[in-house]
């Protein structure tokens, strides 16, 4: 048996990798480019920003504020993200460091909790909202994601790993509860800190079914779905509707390319 | 001994107050929509007028669905293409990266990439790259001369959507099984060479039963993401062409915000997550292995 030389290998792996990222690529060359010249040639004839001027501008007296959007997108993200951190540091804090009946029993719950898929609670969690009178807020693409049953499980894994010695040592030195959360945890479990972050923030920025059915007001709507609604009813406006895509997507790719090793730590991670 | 007690009694009151909030949290936007799940699941209601218990009934007048079973053949349409080739495909990849020193960061950011792509932003690039007169076309029409109707051909459209969805999670289960792959001893197969194996050999009887447990893990993630599928067809086909690419979610969905039936959307989504489970089920039954590496 002959091995394929590994030149070949190399050739076909850099292939697949443009290959790969060319999707990207094209969405972002064709959004400089004149909206008649998307769909001939490669790289724009001329490079122009008349695409983001558009969605910026234009978009808004179509209904279609995408600043605003933007806005609400990076406002829902970080406080949900905010929310998990705390709200696992907190309660994660509590399952692995204190001794107390019941620990045990709430631990085995979160487990239970994370078997049911999140589609089966759209329908009651909509009813919930709407009894709460939440429909059409933000407040509604906030609240039902503040606390993570996930977030708890990681955080109360990786605190339980950290050497009794530490947490003496600060008791010792007169720190208090918040202290060896903030001081002593959570920058010694910063990968899973950063891993829990990362997913919570890309999962909310890029959530969609939640966000179209409890928001249909436009002002209020996050950038994926007002998006959505915008290519959906002036799909032909192609130049402006890859920029709102760039939009859209440069955040996440921005985030995961800095924070690449927490994404590959994150996957090796679930595997165990 | 009454310090200690006193220690305990403060960590007692810490901790329920910590995990109380938590609790708290959870039987408002947990456990209050679970029991409403079980409710409307028995129920026939238009969110206004009251609501009536009609037990049993949706979910026999599910199995009796023309609809349903035609999106229970969607989805199992969907799996015969989507599973075999994004397996494929990521266990090359994994293999591929194997065998390379160099670059090999610069191969798995570049495929992992694809993964963190907006669900709606990439949906509208495919939406864009594989339209009549896209890019796509203009390559075939320029070299061989045919137009291929990617998402308005009936079966071409689930095809379609099965490639997208493996662009976008090769990176991660190519990873998955990257991470199995490195785990088996090199020793293993230098043992096996000493014996005369084969390259075939060596991957039948070692690779392969080797990376069982991660085969498991990506098949269990496609199954599950395959019950999952809404952005994709609901912004791309609609459901269309002859509602071929119309999901369970997307069934879910306008049934229970269009049709305004969150009782018999309720029923459907349990009937959905049950059949989920059976097939990850059947799967480790039919698929996974004891392994031990020694």
């Amino acid at each position: 048996m002959k091995k394929v030389p590994t030149i070949i290998l190399y050739v076909f792996l850099f292939a697949a990798s443009i290959l790969w990222i060319y999707p990207y690529v094209w969405m972002l060359l064709s959004s400089f480019k004149p909206t008649n010249e998307i769909y001939s040639g490669f790289l724009p004839s001329q490079f122009t920003l008349d695409n983001y001027r558009f969605i910026l501008e234009a978009a808004d007296k179509m209904e279609r504020p995408f600043i605003q959007a933007l806005g609400n997108s990076i406002f829902i993200s970080v406080t949900v993200t905010l929310g998990v951190l705390v709200s696992s540091a907190l309660v994660g804090f509590a399952l692995s460091r204190l001794n107390f009946k019941g620990k045990n029993a709430i631990f085995n719950f979160i487990i239970f909790q994370m078997i049911f898929p999140g589609f089966l609670f759209i329908v009651p969690l909509y009813v919930l909202i709407k009894n709460l009178g939440l429909i059409d807020t933000r407040t509604a693409l906030i609240l039902p994601s503040l606390v993570s049953a996930w977030g708890v499980f990681m955080f109360t894994q990786s605190f339980r790993a950290v050497p009794n010695e530490y947490l003496e040592a600060a008791r010792m030195d007169g720190a208090n509860d918040l202290w060896i959360i903030t001081k002593v945890l959570v920058p010694l479990t910063s990968s899973t800190v950063s891993i829990v972050g990362l997913f919570t923030f890309i999962g909310i920025w890029d959530n969609f079914m939640w966000p179209l059915i409890v928001v249909s007001d436009y002002s209020k709507m996050p950038l994926s779905v007002l998006l959505a609604s915008f290519n959906m009813q002036y799909g032909s406006y192609l130049g402006p509707v890859l920029a709102g895509s760039v939009l859209q997507t440069m955040p996440m790719v921005l985030i995961f390319l800095v924070f690449r090793k927490y994404f590959l730590q994150g996957i090796s991670m679930s595997l165990k | 001994m009454r310090v200690r007690k006193r220690l305990k009694t403060i960590d007692a009151i810490k901790g329920w107050s910590l995990s109380g909030g938590y609790l708290v949290y959870t039987a408002i936007f947990w456990g209050y929509p679970f029991v409403w799940l079980v409710i409307l699941a028995l129920s026939k209601w238009n969110y206004f007028t009251p609501r009536k218990f009609i037990w049993f009934d949706n979910f026999i007048e599910l199995f009796q669905d023309e609809m349903f079973w035609r999106v229970f053949f969607n989805t199992f349409n969907f799996m015969l293409y989507f599973i075999p080739m994004v397996l494929g495909l990521s266990l090359l990849f994994a293999l591929g990266l194997k065998r390379v020193k160099l670059f090999r960061t610069f191969f798995i950011l570049a495929f992992l990439v694809a993964n963190v792509s907006s669900g709606v932003a990439y949906s509208i690039i495919f939406q864009k790259l594989f339209a009549i007169n896209g890019p796509l076309n203009g390559l075939t029409r320029a070299i061989f001369g045919i137009t291929i109707p990617w998402f308005s051909s009936p079966q071409l459209a689930t095809l379609s959507i099965a490639i997208m969805v493996t662009w976008k999670f090769i990176g991660y289960y190519g990873l998955i099984l990257f991470s199995g792959l490195q785990a088996i001893p090199e020793s293993l197969y230098e043992a096996a060479e000493l014996d005369g194996a084969g390259k075939m050999t060596k991957f039948f009887r070692i690779t392969l039963p080797l990376i069982n447990p991660s085969i498991v893990m990506v098949l269990v993630l496609s199954l599950t993401l395959t019950f999952g599928i809404f952005t994709e067809p609901f912004l791309i086909t609609g459901g269309g062409p002859m509602r071929t690419t119309y999901t369970f979610q997307m069934l879910i969905y306008t049934t229970a915000f269009q049709k305004i039936n969150p009782g018999y959307a309720s029923t459907l989504a349990i009937v959905v997550a049950l059949l989920s489970y059976g097939c990850v089920l059947l799967t480790r039954k039919l698929v996974e292995r004891e392994v031990e590496i020694v």
